[in-house]
């Protein structure tokens, strides 16, 4: 098949699927009994994350290089980093709400690629030379993903916000572990049985938090009232997934900073120069260091830090497209003519 | 004196290493240098006072407040280099410094210390802990072993452990980060850049710096010259810029090569501590004949003109007396001129190596003369730096990892097990429920007199 029309094709099937997914997840997250929702939806996400991969790989095809080159590009690229680290957080939660949050974000960054990108801005165009390097292909790679990661990070930030919203919370999970000890609140010996068995591995779709009482009347540990393992509720899990996530984007950040600097420094001979497009990846890397300090601060725990999260969500942006639009700097590519 | 000594050093030890090792003081630090950071990027940096008064007037000031008189005063047109924000960075590297040696080295320490739990109650202040009536240390030994956990294992006790690096890494990560500073400061006093540009055929020595810190001239040989050989630009069959060449000298004073290497960008040229860059280029002067003149050469002025192509001129007599002439216009080096009459008029393009008549006479282009733009740097500390990056890089990534640890108690046919994690709570959550669950469908003994007998195995081995 022609290169050009099977990359059509894909960009708006990836758009639809993403669009649907959408509404599987927020119809799974608004009812939570209808069977299959939440299957469908990672389905859905699957889906998409190949359509972009296969899009992305016919551009590389045609073009001869790795598809990084523009702003439609580099949309797709960041939705597929998108979906990609939704199944990662998905796997990990086991939590439909994941979803809810991304897929939106997935979609509107194909939507704004697909639809409301000019025709021009979207044809593949030839590198200019400073961009000819493999460098380049390990800086804005690795930032782009970090950029996906972050913001699956902080969305997952924002819907524990939500969850939690005028309640007073506890944060478990930080570098220095404070939080695998027994709140005062909860029973030292649960009284109520709780099966071990029922509760994990069982539907892979979500629902972790719930506690399933009824199927655990033959369980050992429930018939004696004994010592039993007291479980993550849902705040938690998302707040700690949502800790992961970002712990994951943060070193991907790390790595491409450096690599962009070691490049510079290969390229015109200074590793840093305060380039707008820099400086925002300085700030971005700031704050999202701040956020991983503000777990392990006492005056910082509970709903804080997700707040510096949510604020690391915008900052994300700013750096990713917001710098572009001030137009100025070495990275509108093309700065060398 | 020795009291006053003595003074200060517990003053330092008792009063400022715990407020600098504050995470609340470093929290607010990064925070602050993101904010300062900002306004960097909203504020054009590095422009004249004249472009600060047109555009940031006191009446009516941007916001209320912004004008240019605060901008200079505060020094908000160069923020990266102003004291204050200098002065934030390096405390930073203080707080970095007095954190790491008070808290994050004893911190480690202590996770490497444990010891086994020998009573039922130690469990129970953990949140995953369970008390079983099946399974044995043995079956929780090798379930635990499965998952490359490190185990210690003695009588009825059992101890184990995996991801102690995520403990040591963000030690690298700040030690790093010093690293980074200190060396990003010893490159700013030692370090210089110069930017020189220069047609082929030119011998110079590098002198156009542009940024150098107080003790750069130790960096700076002061007998050694640059021959630009040649400098060229590919072009793309479509005419578009391929890439950039300068083929370059090394010469000492007496004109020898050093060395010789053909640079383009991203491939600059190294010699001892100096590294030039291809970085720039432009069109140096225009080779012609007019009817049958001698080859006469006209230096090429870059002109202003809008839109994003930049064009070279020069002004080519027609006449002796110089009372006549054209304008000449190149953009780049692929040997297109355009002909403009004195009023401005486009009247003829001419190729090189091709004649075109105007005012009466034949000329004739021999050739268009590039010339190179090259940045010539020295930073001796980029080797510390780069030592940084590696170290933070990998620094961040063992910060990855989440250190979690298992305790276990075989007592009177109970089987009590706990354990916590760091980092990762929910993963950590669902391996050891998974490792209860494993535990809980084994078949019902008598544990208690199985846990006199454990094999030595285990112990051996870890
Ligand atoms: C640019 C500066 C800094 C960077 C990039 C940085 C980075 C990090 C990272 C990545 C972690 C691991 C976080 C986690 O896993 O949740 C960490 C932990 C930590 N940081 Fe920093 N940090 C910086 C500055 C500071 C400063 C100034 C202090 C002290 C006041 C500090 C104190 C700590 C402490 C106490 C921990 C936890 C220690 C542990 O888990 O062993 N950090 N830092």
């Amino acid at each position: 098949m022609n290169l050009v029309v099977l990359q059509n094709w894909l960009n708006n099937v990836s758009f639809a699927v993403l669009f649907v997914t959408m509404l599987i997840y927020w119809g799974g997250t608004a009812f939570p009994r209808i069977p299959f929702l939440p299957i469908l939806g990672t389905t859905g996400m699957v889906i998409a994350n190949l359509c972009i991969a296969t899009l992305l790989g016919a551009r590389w095809l045609e073009a001869g290089y790795f598809p990084l080159s523009n702003l439609y590009e580099s949309l797709f690229f960041l939705t597929w980093g998108i979906t990609t680290i939704h199944l990662v957080a998905e796997s990990m939660s086991r939590s439909r709400l994941v979803g809810a949050v991304t897929a939106p974000l997935a979609m509107g960054c194909t939507a704004f690629a697909a639809l409301f990108l000019p025709a021009g801005m979207q044809s593949a165009e030839p590198l200019v030379p400073a961009l000819k390097s493999n460098w380049l292909m390990m800086h804005v790679s690795v930032m782009m993903l970090s950029y996906a990661t972050l913001m699956v990070g902080s969305l997952l930030a924002i819907a524990f916000l939500i969850v939690t919203r005028g309640q007073t919370i506890e944060l478990r999970g930080s570098s220095v572990g404070t939080g695998g000890y027994r709140e005062h609140s909860r029973l030292r010996r649960a009284v109520e049985p709780v099966a071990i068995a029922s509760a994990i591995g069982s539907n892979g779709s979500g629902n972790t938090m719930v506690l399933n009482l009824e199927t655990n009347q033959k369980s050992a540990i429930s018939q004696v009232a004994s010592l039993s393992p007291q479980r993550l509720n849902l705040a938690e899990t998302l707040d700690n997934i949502s800790y992961r996530i970002i712990g994951l984007g943060f070193p991907l950040l790390t790595i491409g900073i450096i690599a962009g600097g070691v490049w510079a420094n290969e390229a015109w001979g200074s590793y840093w120069s305060w380039d707008p497009k820099e400086t925002w990846a300085l700030i971005t890397w700031l704050v999202f260091a701040a956020y991983l300090h503000s777990r392990i601060t006492k005056g910082w725990q509970g709903r804080r830090p997700a707040i510096l999260a949510t604020t690391g969500f915008v900052v994300v942006w700013i750096c990713y497209l917001g710098v572009n639009l001030l137009g100025k700097g070495l990275h509108s590519y093309g700065w060398f003519l | 004196m020795k009291t006053i000594n003595l003074f200060f050093q517990r003053f330092f030890k008792t009063e400022v290493l715990p407020l600098l090792a504050n995470l609340q003081l470093a929290i607010l630090l990064l925070l602050a240098i993101a904010v300062f950071s900002v306004t960097g990027t909203v504020i054009e940096q590095g422009k004249s006072l004249a472009f600060y008064q047109a555009n940031y007037p006191e009446h009516p000031a941007l916001f209320g407040f912004l004008t240019w008189n605060l901008i200079s005063t505060l020094g908000l047109d160069h923020v990266y280099r102003t004291w204050w924000y200098l002065a934030l960075l390096i405390l930073l590297g203080a707080t970095l410094g007095a954190c790491t040696s008070t808290r994050q080295l004893p911190a480690l320490t202590a996770a490497r210390r444990w010891k086994f739990y020998d009573q039922p109650r130690q469990f129970e202040k953990l949140a995953l802990s369970a008390e079983l009536e099946t399974g044995s240390l043995q079956s929780l030994a090798a379930l635990l072993e499965k998952r490359r956990y490190r185990i210690f294992h003695e009588r009825n006790f059992l101890y184990a452990r995996k991801g102690l690096v995520g403990r040591v890494g963000p030690i690298v990560v700040h030690i790093s980060m010093l690293l980074i500073l200190l060396g990003a400061i010893w490159g700013a006093m030692t370090g210089f850049m110069a930017l020189e540009d220069f047609p082929s055929g030119e011998t110079f020595k590098i002198s156009h710096i542009v940024e150098a810190g107080p003790w750069f001239r130790s960096q700076l040989p002061s007998n050694l010259l640059v021959r630009v050989n040649r400098f060229w630009i590919d072009y793309t069959p479509e005419g578009g810029i391929d890439q950039f060449y300068s083929d370059l000298s090394i010469l000492d004073s007496q004109e020898h090569e050093l060395k010789h290497k053909t640079i383009h960008v991203n491939d600059p040229l190294r010699y001892q501590g100096l590294t030039l860059y291809q970085t720039n280029w432009g069109i140096d002067a225009v080779q012609y004949q007019v009817n049958n003149s001698p080859i006469l050469q006209g230096k090429m002025a870059p002109l202003k003109i809008g839109g994003k192509n930049r064009t070279w001129g020069t002004w080519v007599p027609t006449k002796p007396d110089s009372s006549e002439g054209v304008f000449l216009m190149a953009q780049d080096l692929q040997g297109t001129l355009r002909i403009y009459d004195a009023s401005g008029k486009e009247v003829s393009t001419v190729r090189t190596g091709m004649s075109t008549e105007v005012n009466g006479v034949t000329l004739t282009i021999i050739k268009v003369v590039g010339k190179t733009g090259l940045q010539i740097k020295a930073d001796p500390s980029i080797s510390i730096v780069y030592t940084g990056f590696g170290l933070l890089m990998l620094g961040v990534v063992m910060s990855y990892v989440s250190h979690s640890q298992v305790w276990a108690l075989q007592q009177e046919g109970h089987l009590y097990i706990g354990g916590k994690t760091n980092r990762a709570q929910v993963a950590f959550e669902r391996e050891l429920l998974d490792i209860l669950d494993l535990l809980d469908q084994e078949p019902k003994e008598q544990i208690s007199e199985l846990s006199l007998t454990l094999s030595n195995e285990v112990v051996k081995r870890s």
